[in-house]
């Protein structure tokens, strides 16, 4: 018999089915839900704004990739589409359509090719183009929020004539910026409310300061009406493209945990840590606090389940995920009840996504057998 | 079984054993012409004490034992040394054999037989398996006389039998433990007896239940362990039979473990009872490129091609040849090398068998993190590696790596991570991270 000739090659020869495509093109299906609860809730403009974000976030990619003489194939790989959903998500509704054009944009050319392509991102792009868009232009990222329903309702919409806390809304200096609010800014402008009510009791003026803290307790009064825990988790509020429908975005996640692709300790240590947060120091009293409220009302179910757990810019190590999770909630909540913003989440996640190398470093878990040195 | 243990880490590669698993070992004799590597064993190679010219007999000793890691080398056939050359080697690119016309395997004992080993002192019986020439028939083919030989400071108090196979498609080890369970039983009783160790267990996967059933009414301890990849890992066997961790950079004797292949128990009681050197093996040759997969007790120095010809040939499709599993074994360029003491099968893969994706980069999705069964950072020593950090892959444990290949299995970028991170040991071991 002759001998055959082979190719040779490295081992192990054989391998799971499992690819960074397959990975991608789930969180894809994962994240799908939640826009079809988006379509229903803000009507066909959110629809359009996640295709173009989508669209703009491949063909960024494919000319990056084209320009810098690597495999365009990259492009296909579903991990820009993924950017180019999570950048809609994380968008008022009612944004003008280059919005997300523009951000996608930033996001795939200067969050993620820039630092050498995917995996090699230090933050997570769709974030990073948010806060671009924020920065660049904070009124119509903070304006564009549409009330739930409005466009097949029109005026008649029962969520929006419940006026009490429009009314309140409108009494604020910047009334005109925040018209179809969403329920954390509702919360924040109540805590404004009280913070402008203890100044006035401090400075003797004690009428005007009761006043203002009837006006307080009536706006969260309203708002525990308006956004009863149903409308929170069906997503029949105002917010961003794809925070809103909570329940479908968990359907996603428990689709991601069939598959093995989610992480678990990641979203359970952020989610976790919001909740406690919220109970200990997010209500007007110690330990009064409404951690089901906060967990459901701003993006922490989408940032926990699909940037919190992004592989990328998190830890690889399993101690480092849960301090990351805690730290991110954390930030998140203090961003929340003392910050500039109604919502932290996304910053918090960028400032952690910053800490990653540091914490993988200080987590290598324990080596099998090791001993210490002295030992 | 709920009864069944096992080790933290791990995956679950299919097992694919059911290709080989029914087929009895088949005895086929020496071909016309066998090669004898020198090398079948870690450490230095046997030196040739024959010349071309001269007639050997079966088990009589050709190549001398060089230092104290090396052993020596036997023929296993009556005939006539007609060369010495290199040649292609399962395990490297090409060793020195000794070329061999066969003419019979009768007769030819050389080593006395013993019929009752307690006749004897442990030492006679440790020179016994040094003279016969048996090393480690698991895979890292350590000579087995020095793991029988723990410094007297190191009290050794069990003696562990790997029957764990977790290399998919092979099945030799489960077919030596159904047909030959006696031999198995006696060279369990000797390496306890030459170790004086009371506590003597085999750990068996229960993916082979009826080895275990064969095992138990024997009545030797079996553990039966969880069917999980790398469960039969020097390591990892102790690991799940007595909780003891090996420390890192040390041996199982340093915590008083002694664990012994089953084929070298095998091997060491025909080695005491029947004076046979090590000449012989049980090998598994499989994989869907095969025609007819077997298993066959065939002489070391059978060439990969006499053991595939006589398996019916390759189907069709073969993309990969492969000494050993899947996991771990070697690919190879060409089937024309010699079956040595530590071939554990022959692998012909086709190309549906074969991962076939091209590698992508790290997503750091840190699957290779949660599953390294020695608790390593695969993802960071590879990033390392590639860009020549040694000293930061020696701080994430790379030395540490014994290249089991379950982060390689599990990458869903297809990253070649056992490469980059034998690189590192390679380059760590030869000084390179020193003032980097």
């Amino acid at each position: 018999m002759e001998h055959r000739r082979f190719e040779l090659a490295m081992s192990p020869h054989v391998g799971t089915k499992q690819s960074t495509r397959k990975i991608m093109f789930d969180v894809v299906i994962a994240l799908l839900p939640a826009l079809a609860a988006a379509t229903w809730f803000f009507g066909p403009g959110a629809l359009l704004i996640v295709a173009l974000s989508v669209g703009a976030a491949v063909l960024a990619e494919y000319l990056c990739l084209k320009f810098m003489k690597k495999p365009v194939s990259f492009a296909f790989d579903g991990s820009a589409i993924v950017t180019g959903i999570l950048l809609a998500y994380n968008v008022p509704p009612g944004v003008p359509w280059w919005l997300p054009i523009l951000g996608s944009a930033f996001a795939i050319i200067v969050g993620k090719q820039a630092f050498g392509g995917l995996g090699h991102n230090i933050v997570n792009p769709a974030l990073l183009g948010r806060a671009f868009l924020m920065a660049s232009f904070p009124i119509l990222m903070t304006a564009g929020w549409i009330a739930p329903e409005e466009w097949r309702n029109g005026q008649d919409n029962p969520w929006e004539t419940n006026g009490i806390v429009q009314e309140e809304l409108l009494k604020m200096p910047n009334a005109d910026a925040i018209s179809g609010a969403t329920p954390l800014n509702v919360l924040k402008q109540s805590f404004d409310l009280d913070k402008s009510a203890d100044l006035a009791g401090e400075e003797g003026h004690h009428a005007e300061a009761a006043d203002l803290e009837a006006r307080a307790s009536g706006i969260r009064h309203a708002l525990s009406q308006r956004s009863t825990y149903l409308n929170l988790l069906v997503g029949r509020r105002g917010g961003c493209i794809g925070e809103t429908s909570v329940l479908l975005l968990l359907v996603g996640a428990l689709f991601l945990i069939i598959r093995g692709v989610l992480e678990i300790r990641l979203p359970l240590s952020y989610l976790g840590t919001v909740a406690l947060f919220a109970w200990v120091f997010g209500g007007s009293e110690w330990f009064n606090g409404d951690p089901l409220f906060h967990v459901l009302a701003g993006g922490v179910i989408l940032g926990g389940f699909f940037m919190v757990s992004d592989m990328v810019t998190t830890p690889v190590t399993p101690g480092g995920r849960i301090i990351f999770g805690i730290g991110a909630g954390l930030l998140t909540m203090v961003i929340r009840r003392w910050g500039g913003y109604p919502e932290g989440c996304s910053y918090s996640i960028l400032l952690m996504n910053l800490m990653t190398p540091l914490i993988d470093r200080f987590t290598r878990p324990k080596i099998f057998g090791e001993v210490k040195e002295n030992d | 079984m709920s009864r069944a243990r096992t080790f933290r880490g791990g995956t679950h590669p299919p097992g694919n054993k059911g290709l080989s698993s029914g087929k009895s070992i088949r005895k086929i004799p020496a071909p016309d012409i066998v090669r004898i590597p020198l090398c079948q064993h870690l450490g230095a190679p046997s030196k040739p004490i024959v010349d071309k010219g001269d007639t050997v007999i079966r088990g009589q000793e050709i190549g001398a034992q060089n230092g104290f890691i090396s052993l020596p080398t036997h023929s296993p056939v009556n005939g006539t040394v007609i060369g010495l050359e290199d040649y292609p080697m399962p395990h490297r690119r090409k060793g020195p054999v000794v070329v061999i016309e066969t003419e019979s395997e009768e007769g030819g004992q050389v080593f006395e037989k013993w019929d009752d080993f307690h006749d004897h002192s442990p030492s006679e019986i440790i020179e016994r398996v040094k003279q016969a020439g048996i090393s480690g028939m698991g895979g890292a083919c350590f000579p087995t006389y020095v793991k029988l030989s723990p410094p007297p400071d190191k009290k050794i108090d069990t003696l562990l039998i790997n029957g764990v196979e977790c290399e998919p498609y092979l099945t030799a080890d489960d077919r030596l433990m159904l047909e030959r369970p006696d031999d198995i039983i006696l060279g369990m009783e000797i390496l306890a007896y030459t170790l004086g160790v009371q506590r003597c267990v085999i750990g068996i996967e229960v993916n082979k239940p009826n080895a275990i059933d064969v095992m138990e009414k024997k009545g030797v301890t079996v553990l039966p362990l969880k069917v999980k990849y790398p469960q039969g890992a020097e390591k990892q066997l102790i690991d799940a039979a007595t909780g003891r961790e090996v420390p890192a950079g040390g041996l199982p004797l340093d915590i008083g473990v002694v664990v012994q292949n089953v084929a070298t128990a095998a091997a060491v009681a025909g080695a005491v009872r029947d004076g046979e050197p090590s000449i012989r093996r049980i090998i598994t040759v499989t994989g869907t490129g095969i025609s007819s997969p077997c298993n066959y007790d065939a002489c070391v120095g059978t060439l990969f091609t006499d053991l595939i010809e006589e398996s019916g040939g390759y189907t069709g499709d073969v993309e990969r040849l492969i000494s050993g599993g899947p996991m771990m074994g070697i690919a190879l360029y060409t089937d024309g090398v010699p079956v040595t003491k530590g071939t554990s099968g022959v692998l012909a893969l086709s190309h549906q068998e074969v991962r076939d994706i091209a590698e992508g980069p790290c997503i750091r999705c840190g699957k290779c993190v949660d599953i390294c069964p020695l608790k390593l950072v695969p993802s960071m020593i590879a990033t390392a590696a590639e860009n020549g950090r040694w000293e930061m892959a020696k701080e994430y444990g790379a030395l540490n790596c014994m290249a089991c290949g379950t982060c390689s299995y599990v990458c869903p970028a297809g990253r070649y991570l056992v490469h980059y991170i034998k690189n590192a040991q390679d380059a760590i071991r030869s000084g390179q991270g020193e003032g980097a």
